[in-house]
């Protein structure tokens, strides 16, 4: 029914060396995650759960899912993981597919990629191999096209958080990019028969015009949010970026002293062994100079990619509402 | 020493004093004759000898010490002792001469040597000692030498024959030893000593209290001696003021000790004077004389004193002995009086009842004006005296007595002009006498009348302002006003022109914070409505802001001391704005530059800068210029601490910060409260201004990222309104007018009308205004004009058109002033329109950007910033000398950002005017 796009698809399924090359949804896990946050999600706050299936081959099989409770502060002893082994266990004793193989989050405006999805990815990840995040932006889908997506962290990704090495030779060492943190994995969306039906009956029942929603002429609203966000991301950018250049200028001015020190030192050498006299002791560098503390790089990488996400959507969205605007200006004209 | 002490005190007889009477003039002896004259009070019990034997006896016991210190060998204490034995000596040298040297002081003076001797040849014992005592034991040994050349023969004799003269020498330590109360049969000759002993001893013990001894000695002195009766009558020896400063120095001891004196020497001339010794110590008694005159006299005068106050209760007595009452008498009785002011003991109110007695003397024995005025000074003064410390303010009997007082002296003034008053005139240079010549008087009238401002203002100050007895205080406001108007009237024909300006200064400040109610009522073409006679004769007067303006320009011209003119521009000023007269105002406060240089001035100075700068604000407000007015009172309104500013109340702080000392200071500093500004007005006023000025600028300036605020505080209490969880109707000024600025945000002039101009704004607020109908008027029509530009601002972007006519009916404006606000927003560039004439209509451009396009706009703008500080990263990699290629790269990409830039700007540009 739903096809993930293509274009996305060609470019990073050459690179996939994971155990995972599809996904393959069931057509309830997505009616459940969609109700799910329904019920629960407001504005700008996100819905999480846990997906359920198992691996056949290098497809993975999303065929259940149950939602996190939304707990407040007041049960702050509330159990999450007492909470999943509980539900898993009676998912097992209706014999209902138990394994764990990732987790789904609700997004707004696309803003996704953050330090918080990393860490708990990369636990997902590093327990369990083939698990999977499944993004699900309410608000496109609200625009009438469904769009949920299924990433990956990349195994280059997997390395440096198991090191914890975030330091700029860090990630230079790894050669890492904002474009190589995250791997999209495709998906398919698989109905049963009675899935097919109820849509149908859906469809049959839902009014014209929530079926003409995916031809809303209005632009600005959207993005303006969009914009709105991205130019948060940027100002933030800009500040990480000004941390940078401190530290760097602060460093090549200690190299320089450092080199100083040391020529001096050598100069001195020489003149005392030309004198006949001991040399100088020797004496710890680095202890002398410190090297200033680097910034860490992960967050900025992670704005990175946070602000490549908002470009892609909002170019996305862009170039559907030229194709609607010029859709509306031919049939504006034919009439 | 503390032995030789001890002795000292017990062996206290009437020789003793006597003998003590040389010894002040012997250095380092005065803590030694304290100490005896303490024990003197205390020992009622007197021991009496002779003289030699208490000399003896003082020498024996220094020799005693001097043998104990060459038993351990303290040398230190060995040379210490032997100064004071050869002082000791050297003192009763009188009594030596007739006896010859004693034996016992031969015996140790040839000890001491040979004990030297053999010390110093001692070499190993001297290298033992310490330092000091080898210092002393040379020092010792030089002066011992030195010394016992005098008495060579008596200590060779000593020598050949030491048994002799130490078995004498035993025995008269016996014979001290018995006798230490008497001694009569140890020194045959001095029979009259004892006889003179004897005489005396009746005498001081029955009498052993100082003063009583002097009272009686006085009464024995007044039937024997002429001399006495001068130091024992009423003290109008000359001598008596002269020692005035001696007293203080002298201290008691000394008096009494000169009590003592006197005693002895009184006693004597009624003893038999035979003998040549006594006659001896009599000549040095008359030698101290003087001196001991002079004591007597001190006594006697602090006595005067007393006398005067009890003679007080019976006035009459004043002058007691019937002596004729001259003017000089009168001065001298004037200054004893004022002697002592001042003083500890001294009592302050008697003081100023003595005066206005004198003062009522001298009246009625006619003595003329001159005195009088001089003591009419004097009890001006001493009222001002009556508060020993500057914070305590005047009673109220006090003051009145104090107004009274100086409102006669005026009138003294100003019936006789012959009478010339200055502080430059000197003490001995005045003339009081009643004769041809006119009378010089030393004092200052304009000195007086600026401490009874002050005192005034304190009062005011102490008063707790609602209560009726402020309001009774205030009553007081009109007399002081009157005095200074009086002796304005008197400086200007006989002062100098610094007198005057400083008179004038004082006037200005007692009118420039008044309204005048007449004036305006006149302007108003109104008739008077005199309530009263005195209502009339108010009227009648000058208008206030003429003789404001005759007062200021004077000082202008005249004043040298550049404070007497700031404040006067500051009230002319001040003046100028509580009337209305906003130009004149202005104009003057700027030309004086005060702005610039307020900052050096004293904090007085600076609360009245403060208070002319709100004045002027509001003074602005109600001629409806509103950007003035938010600009004068923007430095008091932003600090936050516009009480403290005005010098109307302290705030609140950390006793860190301000000790109590301070607290004191800045209490003196205040404002009394009918000079008060109503803060609550002045608050209001500013946020009004505030309101009007940035809601059409935050309208205009709506998609602006770098816009600034006008008015901190007036966004703070926009925050503040916006925080409530529960928006009821608003309360206080604050919220009414938080309330109006949201209205106004979205161009609803009615709700914004009705919240700034109701029952309780007006109760609050308004009412307050002299001219309250015009300012609402003029309110009312600023927030219509000012709702039109908001509206504008907020909505241009809906319309294509829209009618001129809608838009004079929406706020209810004339068509013309519609017209001509909107022609402005389009000259000044903020509208971006055109008026279409002939439909009377406003054409939009719709050039405006659209929120979507300012924010893509914005997030170029911050691109920009960001690809900049990323090159900057970029730099520091490659170093300076970076790549040709990477240069030029960034050179073309800050042109293009360059271009980004100039859109942002135009635009910007285009929302700024």
């Amino acid at each position: 029914m739903y096809s993930p796009e293509d274009t996305e698809m060609a470019s990073t399924a050459g690179t996939l060396d994971s155990p995972v090359k599809q996904i393959q949804i069931e057509g309830m896990v997505v009616l459940k995650i969609i109700k799910h946050y329904q019920e629960e999600g407001q504005g700008s706050e996100v819905v999480q759960g846990v997906l359920l299936g198992l691996v056949v081959e290098d497809r993975l099989e999303i065929t259940n899912c149950f939602p996190f409770p939304q707990h407040t502060e007041d049960d702050a002893d509330f159990d999450e993981v007492q909470y999943q082994m509980e539900m898993m266990r009676s998912l097992r004793h209706v014999n209902i597919d138990h394994l764990h193989v990732g987790w789904y989050q609700s997004t707004y405006y696309g803003s996704f990629v953050s330090r918080a999805l990393l860490d708990s990815q990369f636990s997902y990840q590093h327990a369990i191999e083939e698990s999977v995040v499944l993004i699900y932006d309410p608000i496109k889908t609200g625009q009438g096209s469904l769009s949920l997506k299924a990433y990956r962290l990349t195994p280059k990704l997997m390395e440096i958080c198991k090191e914890k090495d975030f330091t700029p030779e860090g990630l230079k060492k790894a050669n890492i990019g904002f474009e190589h943190m995250f791997e999209e994995v495709p998906i398919v969306i698989r109905n049963s028969h009675l899935i097919n039906v109820l849509m149908w009956e859906l469809e049959d029942k839902s009014t014209v015009a929530d079926k003409h929603e995916l031809l809303n002429l209005s632009s600005s609203n959207h993005l303006e949010k969009s914009l709105q966000l991205l130019m948060d991301r940027v100002d933030d950018m800009s500040q990480d970026i000004v941390k940078f250049n401190t530290y760097s200028r602060n460093l090549s001015k200690q190299q320089q002293q450092k080199h100083q020190y040391l020529q001096r030192r050598q100069q001195e050498n020489a003149q005392r062994q030309s004198r006949g006299e001991p040399q100088l002791p020797e004496e710890d560098i680095n202890k002398m100079f410190k090297p200033p503390q680097p910034p860490p790089r992960m967050d900025t990488l992670l704005i990175a990619g946070q602000v490549n996400n908002y470009c892609q959507n909002v170019k996305e969205f862009t170039s559907q509402n030229l194709g609607k605007l010029f859709m509306a200006e031919a049939l504006q004209g034919h009439n | 020493m503390s032995r030789f002490f001890a002795t000292g005190s017990d062996s206290e007889s009437e020789e003793s004093s006597s003998a003590d009477e040389i010894t002040p003039k012997a250095p380092g002896t005065t803590l030694k004759q304290s100490l005896l004259l303490s024990d003197d009070e205390e020992d009622t019990k007197r021991v009496v000898r002779s003289a030699k034997d208490k000399r003896f006896e003082e020498l024996t016991n220094l020799i005693k010490t001097i043998r104990n210190a060459m038993k351990i060998r303290d040398m230190a204490k060995c040379l210490e002792e032997f100064e004071q034995l050869c002082r000791a000596f050297l003192k009763s040298k009188n009594i030596v001469d007739k006896e010859g040297v004693p034996s016992f002081y031969i015996r140790l003076l040839a000890d001491l040597e040979d004990y030297l001797n053999l010390l110093w040849e001692d070499k190993e014992g001297k290298k033992k000692m310490n330092k000091n005592n080898a210092k002393a034991l040379s020092t010792l040994r030089q002066k011992i030498r030195k010394y016992n050349r005098d008495y060579e023969t008596e200590i060779t004799a000593y020598k050949e024959n030491p048994q002799e003269s130490a078995d004498e020498e035993e025995e008269k330590e016996a014979g001290d030893s018995g006798s230490s109360s008497d001694s009569d049969d140890d020194d045959d000759d001095d029979d009259d000593g004892v006889s003179a002993k004897a005489f005396l001893k009746k005498k001081p013990e029955s009498a052993p209290d100082a003063s009583k001894f002097l009272k009686s000695s006085k009464g024995s002195g007044e039937s024997s001696s002429s001399e006495d009766d001068d130091e024992g009558g009423w003290g109008s020896d000359p001598v008596g003021s002269g020692s005035e400063s001696s007293d203080e120095d002298q201290g008691k001891s000394a008096s009494l000790a000169v009590v003592f004196l006197k005693k002895t020497h009184e006693s004597e001339k009624s003893a038999d004077k035979k003998v040549s010794k006594r006659k001896k110590i009599k000549k040095e008694h008359l030698e101290e004389e003087p001196e001991e005159g002079e004591g007597e006299e001190v006594e006697g005068g602090w006595e005067k004193v007393k006398g005067g106050v009890c003679l007080v209760k019976e006035k009459p007595k004043m002058f007691a002995k019937g002596t004729e009452i001259n003017i000089p008498v009168v001065v001298k009785k004037l200054n004893e009086i004022l002697q002592a002011r001042g003083k500890k003991g001294t009592d302050r109110a008697a003081q100023i009842e003595l005066f206005n007695a004198l003062a009522a003397i001298t009246a009625e024995n006619n003595l003329g004006q001159g005195i009088l005025v001089k003591i009419k000074f004097n009890i001006i003064a001493s009222l001002y005296d009556y508060n020993p410390n500057l914070a305590a303010f005047m009673k109220p009997d006090m003051w009145k007595k104090c107004l009274d007082c100086i409102n006669e002296l005026l009138d003294i003034l100003f019936e006789d002009n012959n009478i010339f008053i200055g502080e430059n005139i000197a003490e001995d240079s005045e003339n009081l006498a009643i004769s041809e010549q006119p009378f010089r008087v030393r004092g200052c009238i304009l000195t007086l009348v600026e401490r009874m401002d002050e005192e005034f203002t304190k009062i005011m100050q102490n008063t707790d302002p609602h209560s009726q007895e402020y309001v009774d205080n205030l009553k007081d406001e009109g007399k002081v006003c009157n005095i200074i108007d009086r002796l304005l009237d008197y400086l200007e024909t006989k002062g100098s022109t610094e007198e005057i300006c400083r008179v004038y200064l004082r006037r200005i400040m007692h009118t420039y914070y008044k309204f005048d109610y007449k004036t305006h009522r006149r302007s108003l073409g109104l008739p008077a409505e005199s309530k009263s006679e005195q209502d009339q004769d108010e009227s009648e007067g000058e208008d206030s802001a003429i003789i404001m303006d005759r007062l200021c320009k004077f000082i202008y011209a005249k004043d040298r001391t550049d404070r007497i003119r700031t404040c006067a521009i500051l009230c002319h000023i001040y003046h100028h704005a509580l009337h209305s007269r906003w130009y004149q105002a202005r104009d003057l406060m700027l030309m004086s530059h005060l702005q610039d240089n307020i900052q050096h001035a004293d904090p007085p100075v600076q609360i009245l800068y403060n208070r002319t700068m709100v004045q002027l604000g509001i003074c602005a407000f109600r001629q409806g210029m509103i950007k003035d007015a938010h600009n004068a009172l923007l430095d008091i309104q932003s600090s936050g601490r516009a009480k403290e500013l005005l010098g109307q109340g302290l705030l609140m702080r950390n006793m860190q910060e301000r000790n109590a000392e301070q607290e004191k200071i800045e209490k003196r500093r205040q404002v009394p409260f009918h000079m008060h500004i109503n803060l609550e007005l002045l608050e209001c006023v500013y946020l009004v201004s505030a309101m009007l000025l940035e809601i059409p600028y935050m309208a205009a300036h709506e998609f602006d990222a770098r816009r600034r605020m006008i008015s901190k505080q007036f966004h703070h209490q926009l925050r503040v309104g916006e925080r409530q969880p529960l928006l009821g109707p608003p309360e206080s000024m604050r919220e009414h007018v938080v309330a109006a600025s949201k209205a106004m945000k979205m161009g609803d002039w009615r709700t914004c009308h009705s919240f700034i101009i109701n029952e309780k704004m007006n109760s609050k607020v308004w009412d307050l205004f002299p001219e309250t109908q015009r300012v609402r008027e003029m309110l009312v029509r600023k927030i219509q004009e000012e709702s039109l530009r908001t509206y504008l601002f907020t909505y241009s972007s809906v319309y294509d058109s829209i009618s001129m006519h809608t838009l004079s009916e929406m706020f209810q404006l004339e068509i013309p002033t519609v017209h001509s606000i909107i022609s402005k927003m389009i000259i000044n560039e903020e509208l971006m329109a055109s008026l279409d004439q002939p439909t009377q209509t406003v054409v939009m451009h719709r050039t405006e950007p659209t929120s979507l396009q300012n924010m893509a706009l914005q997030l170029a703008e911050k691109l920009g910033s960001l690809v900049e500080n990323n090159e900057r990263v970029f730099d520091l990699k490659q170093g300076v000398y970076g790549g040709y290629f990477n240069r030029d790269q960034k050179g073309s990409y800050q042109q293009k950002h360059g271009g980004y830039q100039r859109g942002g700007y135009r635009n910007q540009n285009q929302n700024n005017y």
